[in-house]
């Protein structure tokens, strides 16, 4: 499992560096075959199941379409008019077709990179690094931490929130009016205890001795290592192979080009 | 962060995480507009992404707070499954900034209801710079993103600035936030 045990710092830079690289990049060919070297790096390297991972990305698939036909439809005046595609059976400029495929495509790369990281990555492990790697601030890091571990109460929250409310026959909302006023039944109760847990939290947390001070030790530690630096070495070394295909093919554009 | 106290972080914290939910929550509703009304169907309901900075800098009144809260919403968010993937945690600073920066123009001394939807209109400016680059709206027709500007910011001082403040008035009124800025005030506006 080489992807869930690299630095979560080292692989959210990574990922965060691709996709910078990726936004210089503005033709279709380099983001085509950097999804597909993803998803081999997910699925094949990371173990993710692809039943999951389909089910992750379909959503995703659905934007990265209403992207691509909007693209088409909005785009500004091409430049050179008479190199027309049929697409089908609507007559589309070749310029605003590679346009909407490069940008679709783009956005799909963001989907892969996000999925590889996210399922491969622990939260707590993330932000545990952040702090030893990133200078995190511990009072924030613990703070979010402390904010995290309320999530799965919420839920717990919102039954009880339900049945008080039917308890006391609150009717459920029909017209569009009536459902604001039921949003706000539920959101006022449930922020105000996420408020006085975290309150409570926060004072348990003093009353045992917690410190913003940086001398702390760690129950789990964090170090980065060569195998992390070498998947970003990779990761980028690919990037720019991928680049350089699409320079041979004659795809390849900056993004600045599009001004 | 050397004023802050840890009660003002936690809660931060714990509505910046409840709203990361929510913010991801309103992702599909924004996806169906999206596939009907292209890239202008995020518009309208744009300023949902706002509302967490306005909230905790009216509550907490703390420089960063409008910053720092979104940060950490977007960043939850992310990890929770958005297609901006990591880069989402920049889109919430980007974001942040522009709320914070009117907080900032104030000196984070006024809260009024002005004051609160130019922050969610600042955040609407800072954010639609950033996907005029990032998600190439550049390449449209300039009416149509001079349209989708508009809305944006109508949005954003709206659904933000508005409905954030209503928001956090409600749950002053619970008496949860009597140790927090805003709930001192309100105890002052009863007393006198």
């Amino acid at each position: 499992m080489f992807l869930h045990s690299l630095n979560p710092s080292i692989k959210a830079i990574t990922v965060i560096l691709s996709v910078i690289l990726l936004t210089l990049v503005f033709d279709p060919i380099t983001p085509l075959l950097f999804i597909v070297w993803i998803w081999i790096l997910t699925i094949g390297v990371g173990k993710v199941p692809w039943k999951r991972y389909a089910l992750f990305f379909s959503p995703f698939l659905i934007f990265s379409v209403g992207m691509f036909w909007t693209t088409i439809v909005f785009a500004n005046e091409p430049n050179n008019p008479k190199n027309v595609i049929s697409l089908l059976g609507f007559l589309v400029p070749e310029e605003d077709f590679t346009t909407a495929l490069a940008l679709s495509l783009r956005m799909m790369s963001f989907t892969s990179l996000t999925l590889m990281f996210i399922l491969t990555t622990n939260v707590v492990h993330l932000i545990l690094s952040l702090m030893q790697q990133c200078k995190m601030p511990p009072k924030l890091a613990y703070g979010i931490l402390a904010g995290y571990r309320f999530l799965p109460s919420m839920r717990e929250e919102l039954g009880l929130v339900r049945s008080a409310h039917r308890v006391r026959g609150v009717n459920r909302a029909s017209s569009i009016k009536e459902s604001i006023q039921q949003s706000k039944r539920f959101a006022v109760p449930l922020l105000a205890s996420a408020i006085r847990k975290a309150e409570r939290t926060a004072t348990a947390m003093e009353s045992k001795g917690f410190t913003d001070s940086r001398n702390r030790t760690f129950y789990r530690t964090f170090t980065v290592s060569k195998k992390d630096w070498l998947f970003m070495g990779l990761m980028l070394m690919m990037l720019i192979l991928f680049a350089s295909i699409s320079w041979y093919l004659g795809y390849f554009k900056w993004y600045s080009s599009e001004f | 962060m050397g004023n802050w106290r840890l009660k003002e972080i936690v809660v931060m914290a714990a509505l910046a995480v409840v709203f990361g939910v929510i913010y991801l929550a309103f992702l599909p509703v924004g996806n169906i507009l999206v596939g009907f009304m292209g890239p202008i169907g995020y518009e309208p309901i744009f300023g949902v992404w706002f509302i967490v900075s306005i909230i905790a800098a009216y509550i907490i009144r703390k420089p960063g707070a409008a910053f720092i809260s979104e940060t950490i919403a977007a960043t939850i968010e992310f990890m929770l499954g958005n297609s901006l993937g990591p880069i989402l945690i920049l889109v919430g600073m980007i974001q942040g900034i522009g709320a914070e920066a009117v907080f900032a123009a104030t000196r984070w001394k006024i809260y009024s209801l002005w004051v609160l939807m130019l922050a969610g209109m600042g955040s609407a400016v800072t954010s639609f710079i950033w996907g005029m680059f990032m998600n190439g709206y550049i390449a449209f027709a300039p009416s149509y993103i001079l349209t989708m500007f508009a809305i944006r910011l109508v949005s954003g001082a709206l659904i933000a600035g508005v409905l954030g403040k209503m928001l956090s008035d409600a749950l002053a009124k619970t008496g949860v936030l009597s140790s927090f800025a805003l709930g001192k005030e309100q105890k002052r506006k009863k007393a006198a």
